[in-house]
């Protein structure tokens, strides 16, 4: 779409352009070669490419500045392939806004300045902020590798809700032989400290250089540490919320928390010490219900089925309903743990969310009449059927979602990590950077960030161990060079910059009364820069007269009527 | 009004034929692939799910048995082998329990020791009067042509057999229909969605009647003519043989040979032919397991089959002696024949497996009472006869 070599042509005309010239891949070893040879050749101070988007390929022209012995920073791309020839069909026209984001380019890039590229060496040790089974494992990964970790943890034990829970999903191991011996691992490990009843406040700081102040039995202790790692981990649904269910009304309407130290004592039994006979599990508790929580919380469904294996081994004769929404079965030998307890005398209720009393998709408890040779009645739009049936129970189970801690702001506040709608920390990238924030240096692992179970908690704790030791390893991180910087000369300290930062990089120097930019945490964003009222903060790369005599360049070109 | 779970219902439907539906993960391909079920009447996942609830209440208003032929299309597709087809035998047994209050019904179903005990006492109490009342001596008599002939009357005088006739009607009658009473009681009474108007009975009792008489239904499955021709066959003439000992037996049982042009030998011929074929088709049919519905067979359906047969056999050994001249090989299978029809009315008229014979019609007319009015009241998609 792009007459290319009329554009090399006449580009090759402008001011201060000493050489011009088209190849068809430029990103290629011996495109990168011919601009070195260039460069070498007249003696060139400046580049422009111009070809695809600066995202795929500005850093490896930025590496074939440095090679031909320039500062990388002398360089700046033209995107004439996103921008041009894949969205215009007019040829003319298209050479036309080619030739004018070009001459943008070149306008711009006489201004630019040479950038040096920074390091900060690291701080080998980390801190992890929580010790449930997420926390502990990265605790344990980065010690073994011979670094120091501190664990904060808000109680006054570790292994958080897995040491509340009796057997896992699907294989039915014990919770208590897979968290044991980790925990005496890490109480006894030299490169752990714990610090119970503790809870993080605040960090200072950047990646490479964290520091905090806890307070530890009345005693204020300071840490420092490179890396941060957060695994703050779920709080159980409170059903209380749910009128229809009628827990705390109804004295064996029990969550599945409470189900879980029942189990852990070894007894099924009524608040009458009675064995019960009929046991219903109501599934989705508080989860993917529009008044609650819109999410799934993931694990209820393989627990529930876990529980009624239980039941079903304590009580033979008990009858056992499992009343859910969806089943839902995914991962490792979870469907086939599904197909085995429906062959154990299990009977499956479809319960309809988009029916049923008294609020969107809540089936509803009450209690039996005393004729009655069970204590109470569930009521439920079953959806196979389309039937209201009346499911008999003595002992009922909730299973309850996971939803964030009621203090994840503060964490996230005190870490500078973002969280999503329903408070769980926000991911660097869903996919591809699941573990990583937009915060260097902040990991976010297990059900702090979403609903998880064991193994996926797990896996998280290890991934982020693995980058972190990536970076101690490295000894150096490398920081944004593209930052703000202040001219304390025209700053009249209004701190306006400061409230608009989003990393928290300003702080107000109090003696001269002016904005300093902490230039490692600075990303270049640019928002202090926009916001200044007197000009005083100019965004290094992105400085007013760069991006004025590129809109110049590209407004050069007259204008004709369309 | 919601119904009450029972999980422990698959226990009590088990001694019925199949009990535990636990295959069936609703996928509704039966549903799909079923040629007569339609809005307001569908099966048969419905059912499978209402037996996997154990919703008793709901199941005893339930119209599905009677309205399917068993094509075994539902069966034939289910990707997980749950044998849907079977569901509708099963219902059907289980409904008949339900429907009969005496609870007779249910213990034959559930016990193959009951049903054939009592079938043994029945028919050694027949051969047990016969040996006390009858005298098996009497010789061949003479017409008036003086032609030599079997005096069966004189051994079984027909007004002595016809009145023993009668009294076992009335007595069968009388629990068949206030079985039927019971049926329309917990169908159409106790079914507060659908109120049917008086005046509906009698606009589609004709169809009732119809659907008796030609099983029409039949046709809506695809390839059951060859199927739907021997049923019907083996019901007519188990229907004709019945009407001709009940009404008209002094007509049908003569001493007389008459002619092979003469009625009563066309009819005695269509009769024995009907019921000799079909008992003999269903059995082998049974036993070869050559076809869907003949997969699953309950003790009721084989005791049922051999007895027709046996009625059958008898009859035309009867027959052959009696044209033969030999008295008392005639009188020994007259015995034997009565001995297996009582048995036979006794246990399957209004309790087992014949009384199908009285339900299924009475089904369609209470489902065509009812679609009737779904038609008209909420414009449903429900075709009217079949």
């Amino acid at each position: 779409m792009v007459d290319v070599e009329g554009v090399a042509e006449e580009v090759g005309k402008l001011p201060n352009v000493v050489v011009s010239r088209n190849y068809k891949y430029m990103c290629s070893d011996p495109g990168q070669e011919l601009i070195i040879k260039d460069i070498k050749e007249h003696k060139l101070n400046r580049v422009v490419v111009s070809a695809c988007s600066p995202r795929i390929h500005e850093l490896t022209f930025r590496k074939a500045l440095q090679n031909a012995g320039l500062n990388p920073y002398m360089f700046e791309m033209a995107n004439i392939r996103e921008q041009v020839s894949w969205v215009h069909t007019d040829r003319n026209e298209a050479t036309r806004k080619a030739k004018a984001l070009i001459i943008g380019a070149v306008t711009r890039v006489g201004y630019h300045e040479p950038l040096d590229k920074r390091t900060v060496d690291i701080n080998p040790a980390t801190l992890v902020i929580g010790g449930g089974i997420s926390g502990i494992t990265a605790a344990l990964e980065i010690a073994d590798a011979g670094k120091k970790v501190f664990i904060v943890e808000k109680t006054e034990y570790l292994g958080g809700h897995t040491a509340r829970i009796d057997l896992t999903f699907p294989h039915m191991q014990s919770a208590a032989q897979l968290l044991a011996p980790r925990i005496k691992r890490v109480l006894n490990h030299p490169n752990i400290e714990v610090f119970f009843n503790t809870t993080v406040d605040e960090v200072y700081g950047y990646v490479g250089n964290f520091e905090t102040d806890l307070t530890q039995n009345g005693k204020k202790v300071n840490l420092k540490f490179g890396n941060v790692i957060v695994a703050t981990g779920l709080k159980p649904f409170d059903p209380k919320v749910i009128v229809g269910y009628g827990y705390g009304k109804l004295p064996n309407v029990i969550t599945s928390v409470e189900f879980e130290q029942m189990l852990k004592k070894g007894k099924i039994e009524t608040k009458e010490g009675k064995e019960p006979k009929h046991v219903a599990i109501v599934h989705c508790v508080g989860s993917r219900h529009p008044d609650y929580h819109e999410y799934c919380s993931r694990t209820c469904c393989m627990i529930a089925l876990k529980y009624a294996n239980q039941i079903r081994s304590a009580i033979p004769d008990a009858e056992i309903f499992d009343i859910y929404a969806d089943m839902r079965a995914f991962g490792k030998d979870c469907e086939e743990f599904y197909l085995q307890t429906g062959r154990r005398n299990v009977l499956f209720l479809n319960f309809d969310q988009q029916k049923g009393l008294p609020r969107i998709g809540t089936p509803l408890i009450s209690k039996a009449s005393p004729n009655e040779k069970f204590e109470m009645i569930i009521e439920i739009d079953e959806r196979l059927s389309g039937e209201r049936i009346e499911v008999p129970a003595d002992l009922i189970i909730l299973m309850v979602g996971m939803e964030a801690h009621e203090d994840a702001k503060t964490v996230a506040h005190a870490v500078g990590v973002s969280m999503c709608g329903n408070q769980f920390f926000i991911e660097k990238h869903p996919k591809l950077d699941p573990v990583a924030t937009t915060t260097d240096g902040v990991y976010i692992v297990g059900s702090c960030q979403g609903p998880k179970d064991i193994p996926d908690s797990v896996a998280q704790a290890r991934a982020a161990t693995a980058r972190i030791l990536g970076t101690i390893s490295r000894g150096k991180v490398e920081v944004e060079v593209t930052t703000a910087v202040v001219n304390e000369e025209i700053c009249c300290g209004c701190q306006t910059c400061i409230k608009v930062c989003p990393y928290k990089a300003i702080h107000f120097d109090e003696e001269k009364k002016v904005s300093v930019v902490n230039e490692i945490l600075c990303k270049g964003c640019g928002t202090c820069g926009s916001a200044c009222p007197t000009g005083a903060i100019r965004s290094r790369h992105f400085t007013d007269i760069q991006i004025l005599s590129q809109i110049k360049g590209v407004m050069s070109l007259e204008v004709t009527e369309i | 009004m919601s119904s009450r779970v029972d999980p422990n219902f698959k226990y009590t439907l088990k001694g019925f034929g199949k009990g535990d539906w636990n295959e069936c993960y609703h996928c509704g391909n039966c549903t799909a692939t079923c040629p007569l079920s339609e809005d307001g009447f569908l099966f048969p996942r419905k059912g499978v799910r209402a037996i996997q609830m154990g919703l008793k209440d709901k199941l005893a208003g339930y119209l599905d048995p009677w309205l399917c032929y068993y094509c075994g299309e539902c069966s034939k597709t289910c990707p997980r082998d749950a044998n849907p087809g079977e569901l509708m035998m099963t219902l059907r047994r289980y409904l008949t329990s339900v429907y009969d209050w005496t609870g007779f019904s249910g213990r034959l179903y559930k016990s193959m020791k009951a049903h054939i005990a009592v079938v043994i006492f029945l028919f050694l109490s027949v051969i047990t009067v016969f040996l006390i009342l009858a005298d098996f001596s009497i010789p061949l008599g003479t017409t008036e042509e003086g032609e030599k002939i079997v005096q069966l009357n004189a051994f079984a005088p027909h007004e002595f057999i016809s009145t023993i006739d009668h009294i076992l009607l009335g007595i069968l009658s009388f629990f068949l229909l206030t079985n039927i009473l019971n049926m329309f009681i917990k169908v159409v009474i106790k079914d507060k969605s659908i109120r049917v108007p008086i005046y509906m009975y009698f606009i589609q009792m004709w169809e009732g009647i119809f659907h008796f008489a030609t099983q029409a239904r039949f046709s809506k499955c695809e390839g059951k003519r060859t199927y739907w021709f021997i049923h019907w066959f083996c019901m007519s003439s188990y229907v004709i043989m019945f009407a001709m000992i009940i009404f008209f037996l002094a007509w049908f049982q003569t001493d007389n040979v008459y002619p092979i042009t003469h009625p009563q030998r066309w009819l005695g011929y269509y009769v024995t032919i009907g019921l000799i074929f079909g008992s003999v088709y269903f059995l082998i049919g049974r036993f070869r397991k050559n076809r869907e519905m003949f997969k699953f067979s309950h003790h009721s359906d084989w005791i049922f089959l051999i007895l027709l047969f046996l009625l059958a056999f008898t009859g035309i050994l009867i027959h052959i002696f009696r044209v033969s001249g030999l008295p008392l090989a005639t009188y020994i299978a007259y015995m034997v024949h009565l001995a297996v029809e009582v048995p036979m009315v006794v246990t399957f008229v209004a309790f087992s497996k014949w009384s199908h014979l009285a339900y299924r019609p009475m089904g369609i007319f209470f489902a065509n009472c009812k679609k009737a009015v779904l038609r008209k009241q909420y414009k449903m998609q429900v075709s009217p006869a079949f």
